[in-house]
């Protein structure tokens, strides 16, 4: 892939004082298995955690440049089938898997309190970092995590799908 | 160390005009203002012609200088913009800067700041924006993408970097020293479409080709040569009459090289769902010694009949070189490593090789009004350019104007204008050009003091 940039980066060096930017589609390195997980949780429990966690890559030869600002936007639905609680939805990024979940989640969102039927939108507030250097690297991990808290009864089962996860990469234009 | 790479690139950039001045371009402002197009016998005309030799170079009823010196405004102004003492930490040639515009230096190279730049041609600063999926590379050059070539590109010429001698008798002896080079570069439609089609974009599967042919050859020549003149005019005394000219040159070549073959890249499927197998295999000769040698010639006509001019010259006739001992080698891209490798083919082997020919044809009418109207067609070894232009002389004064199709056929144009008092004279020409990396013209003042 380095060779591959490289020839087009020959003539993409037109960016001048521009900025490179890249528009990343995280979800399409996600299998289907990956974007939806359904879950089943003992009631009473205070927190558990369902989570997943995947490499996906960025055109190389951008390792040595200077990452301006990262966006990242998502969005999933969440739909509780039996039982209650409360899902918080969180996405991470990280050069490794092994610390994949340790930070802050780049993205967030909770569906408050559910019951059984209830079928929620989750859209965590778009979230921008500025000089992140996590994102100074070829190949990139992403974490996504189910925390479900459920109430004292019925086990709570549902179904999360990840429907939108993209980061926007915006690089100073030190492209080798 | 990079303070030295700096020094010499500007050393080349400011040698790089004086190199050319000899053979297709001029410090003379007047040539600027009539769109390129020469009228005088000047350096330009025995360069293509030998014929011009038997004609004397200042001609009483040409108005011609005996040598121009430029008045480089665009140095003062580079220099005030890029200080010499700082250029170690200069953006404009420091490509860790974040300022670093690798279009702003190919047009400073391409274009050396001699000479005032009135309008610069815009250097592309847009973003450009990368959509990646798993099976997803588009590439948005945004308005960079109408430089992406649809033909092939690159540049060449062939240069006589001096030609040093002495005659008698019409016989010329010397030596000159020729520098050819040809660089071309080839998109295949795949690549094409990876860098421009903003909704295509790159196709699982995809081979991405970028074909390259680069060749350089330089030595020295000593040369033979003869102009006369076989007819006159019924009055002896004026330059009517019809020349001839020809020379006869050894090619010595000192060096030589040339690269052909595919960068390739075989994208993957999906495209990053593996690691595409990237391809570079061409074959790189190259000489081991300064042992070319080869014999070819020019010639030349001209025809001089009152007001009216007109010549041919052509260079190189037959110029083949025998490179008696070159190698040949395969330049391989090593996926692992991401370095290139080189392996021997073959060695001590023969290669010839051939110098383009390059030709000028011109044609100039002086009437008896202080008008001069001329025009040049001239190859250099890499396209033709046309010159067409005129000159209108009133007392000290001169009024300049020309066109010009140029090796990107584009036309240019140029206007000056010119005051004479004694034997010095004060020029300035604008012209136009597109010797950058943009597809909108530039104008620069071109200023000259001429010593008649």
């Amino acid at each position: 892939m380095k060779a591959l940039t490289a020839a087009l980066l020959v003539l993409v060096a037109a960016c001048g004082q521009g900025r490179v930017i890249l528009n990343v589609d995280v979800l399409s390195f996600l299998a289907a298995s990956d974007s939806v997980k359904s879950f089943s949780v003992l009631g009473g429990i205070p927190q558990t955690d369902s989570t997943v966690s995947r490499q996906f890559f960025l055109p190389p030869g951008f390792g040595k440049s200077s990452v301006d600002s990262v966006t990242a936007t998502a969005a999933a639905a969440l739909i509780c089938t039996g039982g209650g609680g409360n899902v918080r939805f969180d996405v991470f990024f990280s050069k490794t898997q092994g610390s994949v979940f340790t930070g802050t989640p780049y993205l967030t969102a909770s569906s408050g309190p559910l019951v059984a039927g209830d079928s929620v939108s989750l859209l965590p507030p778009t979230s921008v970092s500025l000089a992140d250097t996590v994102f100074n690297t070829d190949t990139l991990w992403v974490g996504i995590r189910a925390r479900i808290a459920t109430n004292v009864g019925p086990n709570m089962t549902g179904r999360l799908r990840l429907q939108d996860l993209h980061l926007r990469i915006a690089l100073q234009d030190k492209l080798f | 160390m990079r303070t030295g790479v700096v020094a010499v690139a500007l050393v080349l950039l400011v040698l790089a005009p004086l190199r050319t001045a000899r053979a297709q371009f001029s410090f003379d402002a007047r040539r600027y203002g009539m769109g390129g197009v020469s009228l005088s016998r000047d350096g330009n005309a025995r360069r293509f012609n030998p014929a011009y030799r038997a004609l004397k170079t200042n001609s009483r009823t040409s108005g011609t200088p005996k040598f121009s010196i430029p008045i480089p405004i665009g140095l003062i102004k580079f220099f005030k913009d890029h200080p010499i003492n700082q250029l170690s930490h200069d953006p404009m040639f420091d490509p860790r800067s974040t300022s670093f515009n690798p279009f702003a230096l190919t047009n400073l190279i391409f274009n050396p700041p001699i000479f005032y730049e009135i309008k610069k041609s815009p250097t592309p600063t847009n973003n450009v924006e990368f959509t990646i999926g798993k099976n997803q590379l588009i590439v948005n050059l945004g308005g960079s993408r109408v430089l992406i070539p649809e033909q092939d590109f690159g540049l060449g010429s062939t240069s006589r970097l001096f030609d040093a001698g002495a005659g008698f008798g019409g016989f010329h002896f010397g030596v000159m020293g020729f520098l050819q080079y040809n660089v071309s570069f080839t998109l295949d439609s795949a690549l094409r479409r990876a860098l421009t089609d903003t909704v295509t974009g790159v196709q699982p599967g995809d081979t991405l080709s970028l074909l390259s042919d680069a060749v350089a050859q330089a030595g020295l020549a000593p040369t033979v040569g003869f102009a006369g003149r076989l007819t006159h005019g019924a009055d002896p005394a004026t330059d009517d009459g019809l020349y001839l000219g020809g020379a006869v040159h050894y090619y010595l070549g000192a060096t030589y090289g040339r690269l052909t073959g595919p960068a390739q890249i075989l994208v993957g499927n999906p495209i990053f769902g593996t690691t595409p197998a990237a391809g570079v295999n061409d074959t790189l000769r190259t000489s081991n010694k300064a042992n070319g040698g080869g014999v070819g010639g020019d010639v030349g006509l001209v025809w001089v009949s009152g007001p009216f001019e007109v010549g041919l010259g052509v260079n190189d006739i037959g110029a083949e070189l025998t490179w008696s001992d070159t190698k040949l080698q395969h330049v391989t891209y090593n996926t692992a490593t991401g370095n290139l490798v080189t392996t021997l083919d073959t060695n001590h082997v023969e290669t010839k090789t051939k110098l383009p020919l390059t030709y000028m044809a011109n044609a100039a009418l002086r009437m008896g009004t202080g008008t001069t109207v001329g025009g040049d067609v001239v190859n250099s070894g890499r396209g033709t350019i046309i010159h067409v232009g005129v000159e209108q002389r009133t007392g000290p004064f001169a009024l300049r104007g020309g066109v010009s199709r140029d090796q990107r056929k584009k036309m240019q144009f140029g206007l000056g204008g010119g005051l004479r008092l004694g034997p010095i004279g004060l020029d300035v020409g604008f012209f136009t050009h597109s010797n950058s990396l943009s597809t909108q013209r530039a104008i620069t003042m071109a200023t000259a003091i001429s010593i008649y």
